[in-house]
């Protein structure tokens, strides 16, 4: 089988998951307590006669699986609704607000892997030094800490106390200088790194914390291997036994663990949002909830639960890349 | 033979610093080999077969440490200790750099097989870059020619269609194929050394034949000497020019193939050529050697054997033995470390046999085993005490 193939086989075996996510969220999001059409209303006094046609309007009057029906039928064709409270369609207010948070997300990313795969090559090399114990206790800290405190903790020091920082916002590369006033793309590049620092070590740090510790588990497990003392028995310099032949083999688990934690830096991207005061779609979940907006709270999770799904596969398929060992599912 | 050992090791030490004590790993033995013969390293697991090959590249891993004895290799010191001025041993000032160890022995000088082709072969890269790799570090061949000649080691080792099998990955190879990729990386590198750790071990009878074969033949042709790792007596009755059999750290026997094994002088070696399964004898007839290897953190006073020797006497638990000629064969001595054959000056002839349960005819509970090796005294090797 090729990667083609293999790629659509996992794609359609993603299917029933997908429908799986719809189903739960949708009656979870039935069963919350609260009317959205009286919360709508905030209150007001109205004829029940009113509530009733806002009711038949939006479908509210059907039995539940009649209105699911209606709803797939309508995300088969990319539409995940009518958010009733903002009275404008889910896709467009999730596709304004996706461009910050994958933002977010990838940078995030970005800093876990760029510092965690140095450090956990550090720590297994010197296994059971003080370096190996200062990192050891850095990642324990790392992974026991919520995200949201290490945010606020950073807004105090960096952007209250040192006032080095902005402590809020985010500014998008993807906008013309001129929206910000900025004299030029040098600018743009350098605000948005600015703007970007503190929420994406915030977020980052559990991400760093973890891969630090598969990376050092799975250096020191590689650097016992006989390939190694093969190589070393052939005169290869340690140099390139770290960097290469123990290395390549050590990477493959740090993927998988990139791919499942995605949804983990998805929900902690929501708090980090919050705290950051960045109009990403984290916050607009949140707000969602506050407002017991349903159709918008189950099309953000629905695209979460997607992306989530498309993580893994995006992991598969790069392992059956990158690992010869692994076959596209067929047998020789 | 020539006079001039390839290598010579004299009574080396490989020691490990572990928690619950020092593991006397190898413990003083010295043997040579000469240009182009096969000399095997024989013992139960454990005995410090493995330990000793790899001290010879000066590989031995961490908390392991050489701690004694001199390895000389065409004249140049691998491994080598000299007092110094202040009473205290320092390293030979002739001894190898790690840097000269690496670029100028591993490989190129000293190339080595190991036990498992399943873990030795790294699962990510293709076989044939990994065998490139190595002939690129430790031969000089023009830019390019590496890949040729990997290919054509490939062919040589028997690999049917080297050319697409090089750009293939180890899983892709059975056992057998990849212990031929193993054998290929030993020859490319044109060493004058193999060191071959249980080569044959992992893999099914009929293809250690076939490795056996490739093998003699390949070293006939390239003229290489060979160590010969192994546990197996049938695989060194058929390899081996000479043999050296280990027990717990230490060389017991030492003989060329054919004295060893027409003349035994150690009760181990007997022991161990008894106790090889036969076709014509079935399973309950098997005669295998009673007990386990003591640790070596421990090992028994006197004779290390002594617990287990059908031969031994009283005198066995305080006398430590010295490996002494006892014999010449082609050239070659046959030592034995059995104080058996000291004539004069041992009290073994006077002393009553040691009820240790090693004799056949007698069935001994585990326990008198355990309190016969515990109670008695240490000594220094070889002295005589009284």
């Amino acid at each position: 089988m090729g990667l083609l193939r293999y790629t659509a086989f996992r794609v359609i075996q993603a299917i029933p998951v997908l429908i799986g996510i719809t189903v739960i969220t949708f009656i979870l999001a039935n069963l919350a307590p609260g009317d959205p059409v009286r919360l709508m209303l905030q209150g007001q006094e109205v004829d029940q006669e009113v509530i009733e046609r806002v009711e038949r309007q939006y479908g509210l009057d059907r039995p539940l699986h009649e209105r699911y029906v209606t709803y797939m039928a309508n995300l088969v064709q990319g539409d995940l609704g009518h958010s009733i409270h903002r009275d404008r369609p889910v896709t467009e207010l999730m596709i304004q607000r996706a461009g910050p948070t994958l933002l977010l997300v990838i940078s995030a990313y970005a800093f876990a892997l760029a510092t965690a795969i140095p450090l956990g090559i550090i720590a297994a090399t010197r296994r059971n030094e003080p370096t190996d114990h200062v990192s050891r206790i850095v990642a324990l800290i790392g992974v026991s800490t919520p995200s949201f405190w290490i945010g606020i903790m950073l807004i105090l020091i960096f952007a209250i106390q040192l006032g080095w920082l902005p402590s809020s916002g985010l500014v998008y590369p993807w906008r013309s200088p001129d929206h910000y006033g900025y004299s030029g793309y040098l600018e743009l590049a350098f605000q948005t790194i600015r703007h970007l620092l503190l929420p994406m070590v915030a977020l980052g740090t559990l991400q760093m914390a973890t891969l630090m510790r598969v990376e050092r588990t799975q250096m020191i497990e590689s650097l016992q291997g006989e390939y190694v003392k093969l190589a070393r028995a052939y005169g290869v310099p340690e140099r390139t036994i770290l960097r290469k032949h123990a290395f390549q083999v050590a990477q493959l688990p740090i993927i998988t663990i990139v791919g499942l934690n995605l949804s983990t830096a998805l929900g902690g991207a929501v708090l980090i949002e919050y705290v950051f005061n960045i109009n990403g779609m984290g916050r607009l979940f949140l707000e969602a909830i506050q407002s017991l907006d349903y159709q918008l709270i189950m099309g953000i999770t629905i695209v979460i639960g997607a992306m989530f799904v498309i993580g893994v596969i995006i992991t598969d398929i790069s392992y059956a890349y990158i690992d010869p060992r692994v076959t596209y599912g067929d047998r020789d | 033979m020539s006079a001039e050992p390839l290598l010579r090791v004299e009574d080396l030490k490989t020691q490990f610093f572990t928690d619950a004590g020092t593991v006397r790993a190898v413990d003083g033995i010295s043997f040579e080999v000469y240009e182009g013969e096969i000399v095997g390293l024989v013992g139960e697991s454990g005995a410090g077969k493995s330990v000793a090959s790899m001290s010879l590249l000066r590989l031995v891993e961490s908390p392991g440490e050489i701690v004694g004895g001199e390895i000389t290799y065409k004249g140049e010191t691998i491994f080598g200790l000299e007092e110094g001025p202040d009473g205290e041993l320092h390293e030979h000032e002739n001894m190898l750099s790690n840097e000269e160890m690496r670029t100028r022995i591993r490989g190129n000088e000293i190339a080595v097989i190991f036990q498992d082709p399943m873990e030795s072969l790294n699962p990510v890269f293709t076989v044939g870059s990994q065998l490139r790799e190595f002939i690129e570090l430790n031969r000089d061949l023009p830019n390019g020619e590496a890949r040729q000649e990997a290919i054509d080691m490939l062919r040589e080792v028997g690999i049917p269609d080297p050319e697409e099998r090089y750009e293939e990955y180890p899983h892709q190879f059975s056992g057998g194929m990849r212990q031929r990729v193993l054998i290929a990386m030993a020859l490319a590198c044109e060493p004058s050394l193999i060191i071959a750790d249980e080569p044959t071990t992992a893999l099914d009878v009929t293809v250690e034949g076939q490795i056996i074969d490739l093998v003699d033949e390949l070293q006939q042709k390239y003229d290489t000497s060979f160590i010969w790792v192994t546990h197996d007596m049938g695989v060194v009755a058929e390899i081996c020019d000479r043999v050296n059999v280990m027990y717990l750290g230490e060389i017991v026997e030492q003989a060329p193939v054919d004295e060893l094994f027409y003349d035994t002088k150690h009760p181990y070696t007997d022991a161990l050529l008894d106790s090889m399964p036969r076709p014509d004898r079935t399973v309950e007839e098997l005669d295998p050697i009673t007990g386990v290897m003591p640790e070596a953190i421990s090992p028994p006073s006197g004779c290390r054997f002594h617990p287990r020797c059908p031969d031994a006497r009283e005198a066995c638990k305080r006398i430590h033995p010295e490996n002494r000629e006892v014999a010449r064969a082609e050239g070659h001595p046959h030592r034995a470390a059995c104080i058996k054959h000291d004539v004069f000056g041992s009290d073994y002839e006077e002393s009553a046999p040691l009820e240790n349960g090693a004799r056949g005819d007698q069935q001994l509970p585990a326990s008198a085993v355990d309190s016969a090796s515990g109670e008695s005294e240490r000594t220094d090797g070889g002295e005589h005490n009284e």
